[in-house]
């Protein structure tokens, strides 16, 4: 069971159903939950098999739920977590497959005998291997009802389930399609003369191969569903099952669920990472592609950070553990990505809504094209000579009530919407478990429907577009001629830095900082002070090898009467680009300045470059002041600045321009931004690291890098289309099919559809929406293509460390 | 208890409403058969069977969805 309290009043549990077959079936469940007092809300999901339940403890129990479900006509049970549910659910997977295989081989190997006993006068030459008692009307019979109450009979037990609870589905137009053509059949057989058509209208190989195909179409669709839901599975295999945890001087295995915050656990090269930890011994490099997308292994040393599930690939390391069970970053992840799944976009809902009542529809189509055939059409239309469609069976002598009987049950069967219900939750899974895979985490369907649609990004500037913490951009020196020697107010770049780093070495302040950081990075040595002094507002003074260093603003330097206008030039040229100026002043005279500003993060400029590319507008928005934010805008290629916006205004500036008709995504770091983000269409948090759960945003980017803006665009934009493209083929077939079926045409072509090749036409809608659906796992992101594949999928190296080992589907 | 009195005061209320829904449907039919043309007799009757049949499971779920909204709602109330 999955119980979570969501807030005082409230509480979300999961239950596994199962029996439902369509979009119809989702939305009787649903409609059997909320009638329930105390219930909320309710998300049904038909590729997942799982009903998402918010309710009011108290008023309405877990129980009450199972029972609502089992009334409408379906079974329902609490759902459990981790490999446990997933062995369940493959072994539940595995078993309807067999299920419908079995079904299938019977239904179409007796099919099979069906066609060739019903076309044995068209074989010809073949004939003469095939017994003339084949042909025999009862034969046939006896050899079509077995598949009719065999493989068959689960649509009729199924309808009749759903009746009893005033529930229509699919079931139901299979049941009356088959019961039609098999019931008018054998009063055909048994009484040719009761004026039903006679002999000349026996349909038996329509109930046979109606069932045949339907069967096909539910083979398929066990086999299919629960692939796409491929993400949850590799992340669940990730799990380790063993950690080495160490006690005093001793090793221990022991599972990994029995691992405590604060024991320190040892890992090998080719282990996993059982737990989340912090290493305090050793040195590694470990893959961590599985949970960030991260594709090269990242260097672990003591003080660094560890997830659980990661893999270590070199050298061996101690770490303590921090966070465990539930806790674990990896658990967080396969629960939102679950959450995402098992949640519904707006286009799903709507999509839902119509099969929901497509069917009584349809069965009304049927009253009206049966009622205008016997009336009307037969009489006008009717042609001896006719036959169906794909077939040289011709209608011969079939009166007027198999006429129009034969035409009603082709509308029933081909108006079947079992592609409708599977159109959008498969698109969905597959589209947040490819982005999962990239360290993209969208919190639900809408999240992805909104991605799609968005016009405006807009970038927080610190800490999103920029490092955060300010850098060493510029050191200007005089320009001494090569073999020159230096003096202390004639240096050269690095002895700038030399001066200034040691003068600010021992300083709190974060420019300081940067310039002590500036002068390790290069390589400087950085010398002790032998005198320090700060000067609030202003900058340090400090004796430096017995040389006195001054370095600061301009008005420091105005009031140590230190001549700068020679450098005055070159400062304000490096302002104006957004950067802070300190001069330095050695022994009484300027010797040189450095430059320091917040540098963009290394992907910034490509990502933004490719959202222009791709027809976005983007925005930025800071509290900085308009020169520094123009500045990095102009760094970054970004055209809309919106400057000095103190935090709590951030919000309202998206609100003004969504009020303009925008659909606008935030981006920020997920905490400073939360109002912003809370306020746009999308907010995204970015790089959050992987304690996901703490984040506010409806998409989470694991990585501080924000080409995963680009990834998540383009998976969002990649699933929708899917979406789209199967909801076309899932109306398409009914489209082209309702008016064929119903016999509009037939009065010019004098062809009609065989219930047969309907249930065919409709096993190929589901099989269209599905393989179209499979074909997102092909999706690579532009800006990253050719990633390896997450190593989940290619096994651990140790399989005793690395969670289950993988099992055949 | 009470739960199955009330599904079988649904299910008694549903029955009583579409059933004669349904028979009305298909002795509408067999009459327009018979007024309007030479039909045979099995065609008439089996085609007022199969609109009775439809009309019953068109009736039957929407009939009964609102039978039960209402049943719970006076529950509810009360």
């Amino acid at each position: 069971m999955t119980t979570l309290e969501t807030h005082e009043t409230t509480a979300e549990i999961t239950l596994d159903v199962r029996g439902m077959t369509c979009a119809s079936c989702v939305a009787h469940v649903e409609g059997a939950l909320t009638d329930l007092e105390g219930v909320s809300a309710a998300a049904v999901n038909l590729g997942l098999g799982t009903a998402r339940i918010s309710y009011v403890p108290g008023l309405v129990a877990a129980s009450e739920m199972k029972r609502a479900v089992h009334e409408a006509g379906y079974e329902a049970q609490e759902r459990s977590q981790g490999l446990d549910a997933l062995d369940r659910e493959r072994q539940a997977r595995s078993e309807e497959i067999r299920r419908q295989g079995r079904n299938l081989v019977i239904a179409s190997a007796v099919g099979m005998l069906v066609m060739i006993g019903t076309f044995y006068d068209l074989l010809g030459p073949l004939r003469s291997w095939i017994p003339e008692w084949l042909s025999y009307k009862w034969v046939i019979g006896l050899l079509t009802t077995p598949i009719v109450l065999g493989p068959g009979r689960q649509f009729f037990t199924n309808s009749w389930r759903g009746l009893r609870h005033g529930v229509t589905d699919m079931n139901l137009l299979y049941a009356t399609g088959i019961g039609a053509a098999y019931g008018i059949a054998v009063i055909n057989t048994l009484f040719p003369t009761a004026g039903f058509g006679g002999e000349g209208a026996t349909f038996f190989e329509s109930a046979a191969l109606l069932t045949a195909f339907v069967v096909l179409g539910r083979w398929l669709e066990a086999l299919t569903r629960g692939r796409t839901s491929e993400a949850i599975r590799k992340l669940m295999k990730l799990q380790p099952k063993l950690a080495r945890v160490l006690r005093g001087t001793a090793e221990e295995e022991i599972p990994a669920s029995e691992v405590e915050v604060g024991d320190l656990l040892l890992v090998r090269p080719g282990e996993s990472v059982a737990v989340d930890g912090l290493v305090e011994e050793g040195y590694s490099a470990v893959d961590e592609s599985m949970l960030t997308g991260e594709s090269l292994p990242v260097e672990k040393k003591a003080g660094d950070p560890v997830i659980g599930g990661t893999l270590n690939k070199s050298g061996a390391f101690k770490f303590r553990a921090t966070r465990v069970g539930r806790e674990t970053a990896l658990a967080q992840i396969i629960k939102l990505v679950e959450d995402a799944q098992a949640s519904k976009a707006p286009i799903q809902k709507l999509a839902d809504w119509v099969a929901g009542h497509f069917i009584l529809g349809v069965h009304m189509l049927a009253v009206v094209v049966f009622v205008f055939w016997f009336f009307f059409g037969y009489r006008h239309y009717f042609d001896p000579n006719s036959s169906f469609i794909l077939s040289p069976y011709r209608l011969g002598e079939i009166g007027v009530f198999g006429f129009s009987l034969l035409l009603s049950v082709t509308v029933l069967v081909i108006s079947c919407p079992c592609a409708v219900g599977l159109a959008t939750p498969s698109a969905m899974m597959a589209g947040t478990g490819k982005a999962a895979e990239h360290g993209v985490l969208f919190k639900g369907g809408e999240a992805i429907e909104n991605t799609s649609k968005l016009q405006t990004l807009i970038f927080d500037k610190t800490g999103t577009l920029t490092r955060g913490e300010p850098s060493v951009t510029d050191v200007l020196a005089r320009s001494l001629p090569p073999g020159q020697a230096e003096s202390p107010w004639n240096l050269r770049a690095d002895a700038v830095l030399r001066f200034a780093a040691s003068a600010e070495k021992n300083s709190e302040h974060p420019l300081g900082e940067a310039i002590v950081r500036g002068a390790r990075a290069r390589g400087i040595e950085i010398l002790d002070a032998d005198h320090f002094d700060s000067i609030p507002g202003h900058g340090v003074e400090a004796a430096v090898q017995g040389h006195a260093v001054l370095l600061g603003n301009r008005r420091l330097m105005s009031e140590r009467e230190i001549a700068i206008s020679d450098w005055l030039g070159k400062a304000e040229r490096l302002e104006s680009d957004g950067k802070t100026v300190m001069f330095l002043a050695v022994d009484g005279r300027a010797a040189g300045l450095i430059a320091v500003a917040d540098t963009l993060k290394e992907h910034s400029g490509e990502a933004i470059q490719h959202l222009h590319r791709l027809g976005l507008e983007v925005a930025m928005i800071t509290g900085d002041n308009l020169r520094t934010a123009q500045a990095i805008a102009r760094q970054v290629g970004i055209d809309r600045v919106l400057a000095e916006v103190l935090p709590r205004d951030k919000a309202e500036e998206i609100k003004k321009l969504q009020a303009s008709g925008r659909r606008v995504a935030m981006v920020g770091d997920g905490v400073n931004d939360a109002p912003a983000l809370a306020q746009s269409d999308v907010g995204m948090a970015i790089g959050s690291g992987t304690d996901v759960a703490k984040e506010t945003g409806d998409v989470i980017l694991i990585k501080d890098d924000l080409r995963d803006v680009v990834v998540a665009l383009e998976v969002a934009k990649a699933t929708m289309r899917k979406v789209k493209q199967n909801l076309f083929w899932a109306f398409f077939y009914n489209t082209l099919g309702i008016p064929i079926g119903a016999g509009l045409l037939y009065p010019v072509i004098r062809l009609v559809v065989s219930p047969e090749l309907a249930a065919a036409l409709m096993a190929l809608s589901s099989v269209s929406v599905t393989l179209n659906t499979l074909l997102l796992k092909r999706f690579r992101p532009s800006l990253r293509g050719g990633q390896p594949l997450p190593r989940a999928a290619q096994g651990a190296e140790d399989p005793r460390w690395a969670g289950a080992p993988a099992a055949s589907d | 208890m009470e739960g199955n009195s009330v599904e079988s005061e649904i299910t008694r209320r549903s029955l009583s409403i579409y059933l004669p829904i349904s028979i009305t449907a298909a002795l509408l039919f067999l009459i327009a058969a018979s007024v309007t043309g030479d039909y045979p007799t099995v065609a008439r009757a089996g085609g007022a069977v199969w609109v009775g049949v439809l009309s019953l499971i068109v009736s039957m779920p929407l009939i009964t969805a609102r039978v039960k909204k209402r049943i719970k709602a006076r529950e509810t109330h009360n």
